[in-house]
This record gives structure tokens, C-alpha cells and sequence, in this order.
């Protein structure tokens, strides 16, 4: 009898445990909805969690706090010893254990992408910090808490700042890195009519590896890009824009200005440094303006004089600037008439920007060498001869480039400093005049042949082939390099 | 030692048949085998083998540790209250033999699943070393799977200096007696300071010896471990250096690139072999590019680093340490158990466990001199109580017992490629084995020979 008892005995009790469950899971709905309504909670239950979390968040229940506290002790400990190889399995434990707190997801991701990244020397150790950062927000953070504005924003900012700016010394790692993985994702440039509407196995592929690892919607993409580019989605800026814009979106009205703000400052970075070439000879790529989006960054400098009238005269000043170089920016890309039209604009708006020490208008040519000048009418031989030599590299290395256009625009700078100079010291060329144009190109050229020049020998090769120069031979030169 | 081996044996036994061994043994591996699948690392070879080998260690620190407590307390505990243990003192064995017997039972089942689960991560991680791209595995075994010791420069003795400069300042300014002490602390930091200082443009030498291991260091690179601190802040966060290794007039000279390094942070520098000179004395120069101030600390500053023996037997000296920590523990199990229930034993034995992992607490209140906490601004006590004339000496003396066991961090050593001596081993195992675990067996045997087994009955 007994034994019969001890037999059915665990069985049973298996079978209430069983029933007890499945009566629990059908009142738990019911539950959350009574939370919610009663006010008994300030955090709404976690749905659709992974197994860890959903474990994590019920089971632990308030024990998760004391846990939580625990680890980040642990993980300060560790920092603080220089030990960080732990800290993306802590963060990634916190975050778990917290995963509502917004602050715990800014503090480890800011942790990782700054503090920790800069204790390494090399860059590519770095790199892997800032990804690190990157990920836990992108990934994690927003995902859980899709309402939660500072989330973007510091996402944009670590887009912006981090690696957008040239504050970090490994920056311009972080943004070649970011380029060729943007380059690898996108096929080449975005093609928004192949994303949106993908048709061939492989722009569906593309476009799940946009949106499950890099977590971009191709449609918000296209519309980031109506509203404030053309943008280079190979560079850091627009990634930067493109998070802020979905913040922005998300945010109640009174957080909307913060948003704005970082899109702006954002685009005024893109347009300095928002260009991307691609230089095919090397396999590198250089920064520079993005001449496309003057016209949006000049209205944004519009509304930053109209939003804060107690900052009107500074914001001014910064419109004022960046007219200045966007006139310049366009000459030297040989965009004469745009020129043009944005140094009349200038001129318009305001008048003294466009006046010489003498008070008299510059013109278009003169007005765009004074920017990178003190004063165009310099009658020091030395900073001329200096000032020349500058554009006639900029020359060379953008004939390199195959940008001809570039290329003779510089040229033409260098030439029309040379002519002015030799007019200003007219009747004292034998003291201090400069030396013949050809031979302040035959020096720079001879100096960029140098091997210790920077320049990459592919570089070196297409530089000769586009000057007609033969190509060097294994004789020993006595080191003349060949005209 | 027959009678002894005979308790040994018994305890194997008690443990088998209660499948200790083999659940100790299946979830041991099974940390092994499963933490590599569920961490998560920093994306490098080094920092996965560093990530795993504190966390598999301390898996199998923690699993063993607490199983050897509860197991310590039940081998003996239920004995005597299930009355099992008399079965056993009616033999002719003394009850201390009983005690030894039973302590090495559970030592020697600790050696066995701990040679088992140490050879696993052992072989994980050279298999998965293996894998890896050659210039990843020689990062490894240059800076994780070895034995790296390390040598500083000897600092010389500042006192006649600092006596000195102490007698003249207190002939040109008498001072009170009492001030004198803080003077000399502080004029000893203005000496040091002058040494550790790098200014704007200057440079800093630095003269190693490396002693005798200069014969075994012929074409092996060494590591610079630095160190340094500035007051000045860079927008970058990072400030340039430039290092120049070996002397000029002897030998070839390595210089480095300019580097981007950040204070306040360990950075390990790889420098060519051979640098040295005959006598076994590497000269290093570090030249300061900023326009801020640097400053190397004499004690963490500069340290160079070289391979001293393979990672196989700094392994294994690892393990041995720890296997010091499970043999402390089992005596306090069992020291516990000698005269408590096997509850109320293992509940002791627990607790002293975490106020040992709690020495961090500890060691804030005999810093501060006072349990209340103290006023960060002010670095004043925020309140007095008579508990700290109590607690304070009290924490100071568990300190210095603590600090007998945990001034050991083999985990620590092996994540960070440093030797673990044998003179480290051996004095372990003499403070941690024979001087603490000695104590308890002590207490432990003692009480257990004077308990009256019969009253000590269970009531099932």
C-alpha cells in the first residue's frame, strides 16, 4: 500500500505543478493589465524578452538592484586596475539586469566608446571600443527602450563626436574602418530604388544586413536624406543625423530642440569634412566638403539666429564664416558660378565680409585666395614662395586623383598669387623677387618623387603617367629625379 | 597512516555513493565546455583567453570551494549525528587520525576534479590557440599563455638626502617638534617628485637590471609595462611619447614612433630583443613631446617584463594555489562540524566564507577609523561611536588574517601572462595550509577528541 502511495506520490505532484503553471501563465495577461491600470508599477512588464532577460528580470526579482550593484563595482574595480577585457560581458550583465534604467545604458556605452577605448595605443584597438559603445546602444538599448530620446542622442553624438570629429588621434581609422564597412553594406553608394525594392538576391541581402546589423531603414534613410543631404553614408555624419532624426521623432515637443540642435551641428561637421573621395589608385580615401548640402546647412544657420535671439550676433558670426569657406570650398572645386552666386549672397547679407583692408570689394578670385592667406597683397618673399608651393602640391596631388579640374584651379591660385606678388615688388624682382613659376614646379614636383614624401607609389606611378614622365629605372641616378 | 588512508577511503566512498563526485565532475566540465558559447569578450583572441580564464577559474573556484564546504561539514557533521561515527571510533584509530583521514579525503577529491577541470581549460585553450591566425597566437603566447616576470629599477635610499635638505630647512626655520615628522614626509615626496617628473620637452631615464635572467632573454622580446599621471588634460585624452631602448655607445638602439598614450593606464610597449648590454642592464629613455608635465610613479611607472617559464607550469602553480584555498576551506568545514550540527556547521563555515569576501568593507573602515563612513569633502568622521574603538581593531586583526590568504590572485596572474613563483606557492602553502588550516585542525581535532559522540545523536 505503502509503495503504491510513494509511486503515484511525485507524479501527482508533477501534474499540480503543471496545472498550477499553465493557470498562472493564463491569468498573467490579465495581471499586467490590472498593473498598468491600478498604477501599481512604474515599469511596464518586459514582453517578447529573450530567455536570459525574461529569466533576469522575473526570477531575480529584487534581487536584480543588489546584483546590479554588485557587478558595477566589479566592472569600476576592474576599470580602475586597468583590466578591461570583462567589460563588455559586464555591461552587456547590467544592462540585463536593468534593462529599463535609461542611465545604465549611456554611462556603459559611453564607458566602453570613450574611457576605455582611449587607455589603447593602437588604433585599431580602439576602433574596437567605439564599436563596442556603438553596439550595446544600437543593438541593446534602443531596441528595449525605443522611446527613450537620450538614447539617440548619445548614439548620434558618438556617431557626431567620436568618431566624426578629429579630436580622437585615431579618428581618421575610425572613419576609413567605418567607410569600407559602409561601402561593403550599401554594394558601393545607396541606391535607394534597389533598397526600398530590392529584386535580386543580392540587394535582399543587402538590405537584411542594413537593417539586422547595422539597424537602418533604407525608407528613413531615403527621407534623413530629403530633409537635410545629400549626405555621405560611407562617413559618420550621417549616421549621426540619420539617429538623431529618429530621436527627434520619437520626442516629446519639449525634447525636440536638443535634437534639432545635434542635427545641425552635425550637418555644419558634414559640410567641412562630409565629402568622402575615393582615391581608386591607393585604395584610401580623402575628406572634404560636401558641396551638396550648402544650401540646407546655410538655413540651418538661418533658424539657429531665429530660435535664440539672445545668440543671435555669435550665430552671425558662425553664418558668416561658413559663407566664407562655402564660397571658397565651390571655387576651388572649379563651381564658378555657385560660386558666384553664394559670394553675392555673402556680399548681400553681409556687406564688410567682402572688403578688403582698404575697403574695397574683392573680387571672386581674390576673395577665395584670401581665405588661406593673411593678406593677399603679401610682399614677403619667403611665406609667397611658401604660399605658392602650397597650391602647387594641392595641384599635384589632385592631378593624382584625376581631378583635372581640381587640380588646374590650384594651379591657377598659385599663379595669380605669383602674378600679383611680382606686380606689388615692381623694379625689386633682383632682391626679392620670386623664382620663375617653372622651377617652383619643377621643386615641388622633384620633392613629392621623394620617397619620404607620403605619397604611395601607385600614387607616384599614375603621377607620372598623367605628366608624361617615363617611369624610373634601377640606375643609379645621383639622385636627380627626372624631369 | 594505514588507519588513515583507511578514513580516506571512506570519505571517497561516502562521496561516490552520493554522486558528489560525479555531479561535481559533470558541472565542472560542463563549465568549461559551456562558458566559451555564453560569454561575451572584447573581439580579441587576447581578451576571450583573458575573459575565459577568469571566469572558468573562478567557475571552478566557486564550485569546488562551496561543494568542499558543505561536503567538510556533512562527511563529519552527519556522521556523528546519524551515529555512523561510531561505527568508526570503536576501532582502534584516534580520533585526530579520524580527523586527518577526513581532510585528506576531501583534499584529494579536490585534487582529483581539479586536475580534471584545470587540464580541460588547459587544452581548451591551447586547441583554440591553435586555431587562431599565427601573428594572434603570437600575441598570446608573448602576453597571455606564458610566465612573465617582472623588474623594476632600484630606487635609491632618499633618507640621508631627505636628512639633509631636512637639517638645513630647520636651521633657517625652527619648527615644532611635532611638525617635524610631516616635513620629512614631505620633503621626501619633493625628492621623489623631482625623480618622477618629466617636463615640458625634458626626458626621463631609466637603468634596469635584469640580473641573472639576462642568459635566458638572448633574442626574446621584452615588454615595457608604464605608467604615468598628469594634472593638465589633453582634448584628445591621450598625450604623445617618444621611447629610445638601449645605449647608444654600446649597442643598437630601438626607437619608437611617436606613441598616443593615455594616463592614468597600464600600456605595454614590445621592444626588439637584445637591447640590453653584457652586464644585463637595459637603458630606457622616454622624451616628453607635450607642453604638460609627466609623471612616472617610482613604484608602477616603469616595469619591464620577460618570459620566465612556459604557461603550462604557471598553470599548474596557479591550480596549486588554489588547491591551498579549497584545503583552508575544508578545515574550517570541518572544524565546524567537530562541534556542530551539520546545519548550523555549514551555516558558519558559510558565513565566515563571506566575511572573508568581505575584506573590502573591512578595509574601508580601518582606513577611515571609523564603521559610520567619513565626510568626503572633509575626510572627517561623520560621527563617533563607541563600536569603533570595538570594530576597528577588530576588522585590523581579521584583516591581517585575511590578507594571510587573499594577498594570493593566481587567476589574476594567469589572465595577465605573470609569473607565479614557486617561492609564492611554497609560502601559500605554509600561511594559508600550515598556519591558518593548522589553526582550525587544530581547534578542530581537539574538539572532536573531546565530544561525547553518544549525546550527539540525531533525532530522525
Amino acid at each position: 500500500m505503502n509503495f503504491t502511495r510513494e509511486k503515484f506520490y511525485k507524479p501527482i505532484l508533477l501534474a499540480l505543478a503543471a496545472c498550477l503553471f499553465f493557470g498562472v501563465s493564463q491569468t498573467q495577461r490579465a495581471m499586467n493589465r490590472d498593473r498598468e491600470t491600478l498604477g501599481l508599477t512604474r515599469v511596464a512588464p518586459l514582453e517578447n524578452a529573450p530567455p536570459v532577460l525574461a529569466f533576469t528580470t522575473v526570477a531575480l526579482g529584487g534581487f536584480r538592484g543588489l546584483i546590479a550593484n554588485a557587478l558595477w563595482i566589479r566592472a569600476s574595480d576592474l576599470q580602475e586596475n586597468d583590466k578591461f577585457f570583462e567589460m563588455v560581458q559586464l555591461a552587456d550583465w547590467i544592462t540585463k539586469l536593468e534593462p529599463h534604467f535609461v542611465h545604465v545604458w549611456l554611462v556603459q556605452g559611453w564607458n566602453m566608446a570613450y574611457n576605455i577605448s582611449v587607455k589603447f595605443s593602437e588604433p585599431e584597438d580602439r576602433w574596437r571600443w567605439v564599436q563596442r559603445g556603438i553596439e550595446l546602444l544600437r543593438d541593446q538599448g534602443i531596441p528595449w527602450n525605443p522611446d527613450e530620446t537620450l538614447l539617440y542622442r548619445e548614439l548620434s553624438w558618438f556617431f557626431q563626436h567620436k568618431m566624426g570629429h578629429n579630436l580622437d588621434d585615431a579618428h581618421q581609422f575610425y572613419k576609413i574602418a567605418w567607410a569600407n564597412e559602409m561601402k561593403e553594406a550599401f554594394g558601393g553608394k545607396p541606391n535607394y530604388a534597389e533598397l526600398l525594392d530590392p529584386q535580386t538576391d543580392e540587394a535582399k541581402a543587402r538590405v537584411q544586413t542594413l537593417r539586422e546589423k547595422y539597424k537602418l531603414d533604407p525608407q528613413l534613410m531615403k527621407e534623413v536624406d530629403e530633409l537635410y543631404g545629400p549626405l555621405e553614408w560611407w562617413l559618420p555624419d550621417a549616421h549621426a543625423i540619420y539617429w538623431a532624426e529618429m530621436g527627434r521623432r520619437k520626442a516629446k515637443s519639449e525634447e525636440q530642440q536638443t535634437l534639432r540642435r545635434s542635427i545641425y551641428q552635425t550637418m555644419q561637421q558634414a559640410f567641412f569634412r562630409g565629402g568622402l573621395r575615393e582615391n581608386k589608385i591607393d585604395n584610401t580615401f580623402t575628406l572634404g566638403p560636401n558641396l551638396e548640402i550648402i544650401e540646407k546647412v546655410n538655413r540651418t544657420w538661418e533658424i539657429f539666429a531665429e530660435e535664440d535671439l539672445s545668440q543671435k550676433e555669435h550665430m552671425k558670426s558662425f553664418h558668416k564664416n561658413f559663407l566664407h569657406n562655402a564660397v571658397y570650398f565651390l571655387f576651388v572645386a572649379n563651381r564658378k558660378a555657385e560660386a558666384a552666386r553664394w559670394f553675392d549672397y555673402l556680399s548681400k547679407t553681409y556687406p564688410q565680409a567682402v572688403l578688403d583692408k582698404n575697403g574695397r570689394k574683392y573680387a571672386l578670385d581674390e576673395f577665395a585666395i584670401a581665405q588661406v592667406t593673411e593678406d593677399v597683397s603679401e610682399t614677403d618673399v619667403n611665406k609667397t614662395t611658401a604660399l605658392i608651393q602650397g597650391f602647387l602640391r594641392s595641384a599635384f596631388f589632385e592631378l593624382a586623383q584625376d581631378d583635372d579640374d581640381r587640380a588646374a584651379n590650384f594651379e591657377l591660385m598659385a599663379q595669380k598669387v605669383w602674378n600679383r606678388y611680382q606686380a606689388e615688388i615692381e623694379g625689386a624682382q633682383k632682391r626679392v623677387g620670386l623664382k620663375p613659376m617653372n622651377e617652383l614646379k619643377r621643386a615641388v614636383r622633384e620633392e613629392l618623387f621623394d620617397p619620404e614624401s607620403g605619397f604611395s607609389p601607385e600614387m607616384l606611378n599614375h603621377l607620372r603617367t598623367k605628366l608624361g614622365m617615363s617611369a624610373p629605372t634601377n640606375a643609379p641616378t645621383a639622385g636627380v629625379v627626372p624631369k | 597512516m594505514q588507519r588513515i588512508f583507511a578514513i580516506v577511503g571512506l570519505t571517497w566512498k561516502a562521496a561516490f555513493r552520493y554522486r558528489l563526485f560525479w555531479v561535481l565532475a559533470a558541472l565542472l566540465v560542463g563549465a568549461v565546455v559551456a562558458l566559451p558559447m555564453l560569454i561575451k569578450d572584447d573581439g580579441t583572441a587576447r581578451g576571450f583567453t583573458q575573459i575565459l580564464l577568469t571566469y572558468t577559474l573562478g567557475s571552478i573556484t566557486a564550485l569546488l570551494g562551496i561543494a568542499t564546504l558543505w561536503l567538510s561539514c556533512g562527511t563529519l557533521a552527519r556522521d556523528i549525528e546519524e551515529s555512523q561515527i561510531q561505527m568508526v571510533v570503536v576501532k582502534p584509530i584516534a580520533r585526530w587520525q579520524i580527523w586527518i583521514g577526513k581532510w585528506l579525503g576531501i583534499l584529494s577529491l579536490n585534487a582529483m576534479l581539479l586536475a580534471i577541470a584545470g587540464g580541460s581549460v588547459f587544452f581548451l585553450l591551447q586547441w583554440r590557440a591553435t586555431r587562431l591566425a599565427p601573428d594572434q597566437q603570437a600575441i598570446l603566447r608573448n602576453e597571455v599563455l606564458v610566465a612573465r616576470a617582472g623588474v623594476r629599477e632600484i630606487l635609491p635610499d632618499f633618507r640621508d638626502a631627505v636628512e639633509t635638505e631636512l637639517q638645513r630647512r630647520l636651521r633657517n626655520n625652527p619648527v615644532n617638534p611635532k611638525d617635524i615628522p610631516v616635513i620629512r614626509k614631505q620633503i621626501d615626496e619633493q625628492i621623489k617628485a623631482g625623480i618622477q617628473s618629466v617636463p615640458a620637452g625634458g626626458y626621463r631615464p631609466w637603468r634596469i637590471d635584469l640580473g641573472r635572467a639576462k642568459n635566458s632573454l638572448r633574442d626574446q622580446p621584452l615588454f615595457l609595462r608604464v605608467k604615468f599621471f598628469t594634472a593638465q588634460s589633453a582634448p584628445s585624452g591621450t598625450f604623445m611619447a617618444l621611447w629610445q631602448v638601449g645605449n647608444p655607445e654600446k649597442m643598437r638602439v630601438w626607437r619608437s614612433e611617436p606613441m598616443s598614450l593615455a594616463p592614468e593606464t597600464f600600456h605595454e610597449i614590445i621592444i626588439p630583443p637584445n637591447l640590453f648590454d653584457e652586464n644585463g642592464l637595459l637603458d630606457i629613455v622616454f622624451v616628453n613631446p607635450n607642453n604638460a608635465t609627466l609623471l612616472f610613479p617610482l613604484d608602477e611607472g616603469m616595469e619591464v617584463l620577460y618570459r620566465e617559464g612556459s604557461f603550462g607550469l604557471n598553470f599548474a602553480r596557479g591550480l596549486g594555489i588554489i588547491f591551498c584555498w579549497l584545503a583552508l576551506l575544508a578545515s574550517l568545514g570541518l572544524a565546524a562540524a567537530s562541534f556542530l550540527s551539520f546545519p548550523v556547521a555549514a551555516f558558519v563555515s558559510l558565513s565566515v566564507l563571506i566575511l572573508g569576501l568581505s575584506s573590502g568593507t573591512m578595509a574601508s573602515v580601518v582606513e577611515e577609523g571609523t564603521i559610520l563612513g567619513v565626510d568626503h569633502e572633509s575626510g572627517a568622521a561623520q560621527a563617533s561611536s563607541v563600536l569603533d574603538t570595538v570594530l576597528v581593531p577588530v576588522f585590523g586583526a581579521v584583516l591581517k588574517v585575511i590578507n594571510l590568504v587573499q594577498s594570493f590572485s593566481p587567476i589574476d596572474s594567469l589572465s595577465t601572462g605573470r609569473s607565479i613563483t614557486w617561492t609564492q606557492l611554497g609560502l601559500a602553502g605554509t600561511q594559508i595550509v600550515l598556519l591558518l588550516g593548522g589553526i582550525l585542525a587544530a581547534i578542530g581535532i581537539i574538539t572532536f577528541t573531546r565530544r561525547e559522540l553518544a549525546t550527539a545523536q540525531g533525532t530522525s
